[in-house]
């Protein structure tokens, strides 16, 4: 009830937008950072995850959550970590269908030279996208609102 | 001691000096509003002005670039959050505290 008339009267503060969108896309290049440097520097899909997911809670914090929503539909999110999933699960038991155990990534390098650097980043990747998008999932569902409850899991299937 | 370490020491107490002031103003202020007021200025300098230490004292270029940047984006992103707390307070119909409301807390 209380949730339907602040979200009516929500106006957006020009001061929030535009640090936000400032600062976006440097957080997002960061996100990228983190993931990348996982295998040799602390960081990592985890770490990385979540500061990309940020991005998506800042768009939603300066511009509104309805229309955060509209921008990024529920399906991108679910088809964002179910390709993480895909992907970490495609390199990992792909070792396996070669021979070896899983994430053996040097298996692959008779296809391709420095085939385990690749395979640690595209794990690090896959992870980072079901990180960032489970919890840009959750901050959705939390801003339904109690109120919410009932139809919220409609929206997720 | 070089002038460049006497610089360094400087901006470190300086920062230490306003990290702890803003402390000071969370823990003792009344309500949201006078300690988002703490937290927004004297912490962003006190975090700032510590950084800055960092990057001189450091001067390796790849540390102190990013020590640069964390720099910048404290100084732009710490004082929004407080405004959006502040607003988001105002939002909520938070009553700003008052010098008659003394029974608050102390």
């Amino acid at each position: 009830m209380s949730s339907d008339e602040r979200t009516g009267l929500y106006v957006e503060s020009t001061i929030i937008m535009t640090t936000v969108r400032v600062v976006a896309p440097f957080v997002l290049t960061f996100a990228l950072f983190v993931m990348f440097h996982g295998a040799d520097s602390p960081g990592g899909g985890f770490q990385g995850g979540v500061i990309a997911g940020s991005v998506v809670m800042m768009l939603a914090f300066a511009y509104g959550i309805d229309a955060a929503r509209e921008w990024l539909d529920v399906r991108v999110v679910a088809t964002l970590a179910s390709g993480g999933v895909l992907t970490f699960a495609t390199i990992g038991l792909g070792t396996i269908l070669l021979g070896g155990n899983f994430l053996e990534y040097h298996l692959y390098e008779q296809f391709l030279s420095h085939a385990t650097a690749y395979g640690i980043e595209l794990v690090e990747l896959g992870i980072g996208g079901i990180v960032a998008s489970v919890a840009i999932g959750l901050f959705f569902l939390l801003a339904a609102g109690f109120g919410h409850a009932v139809d919220a899991p409609e929206d997720e299937s | 001691m070089t002038p460049l370490e006497w610089g360094i020491v400087a901006l470190a107490l300086v920062g230490a000096f306003f990290a702890g002031v803003a402390s000071i103003g969370i823990v003792r202020l009344p309500d949201v509003y006078t300690r988002a007021h703490a937290a927004s200025k004297s912490d962003t300098l006190g975090a700032v002005l510590g950084i800055a230490a960092a990057a001189l004292a450091i001067q390796t270029d790849l540390a102190t670039i990013k020590a640069v940047f964390l720099l910048t984006f404290m100084f732009l992103t710490n004082p929004t959050a407080a405004h959006a707390i502040a607003r988001a307070a105002q939002d909520q119909g938070i009553e700003p505290w008052t010098a008659g409301d003394e029974e608050g807390k102390s």
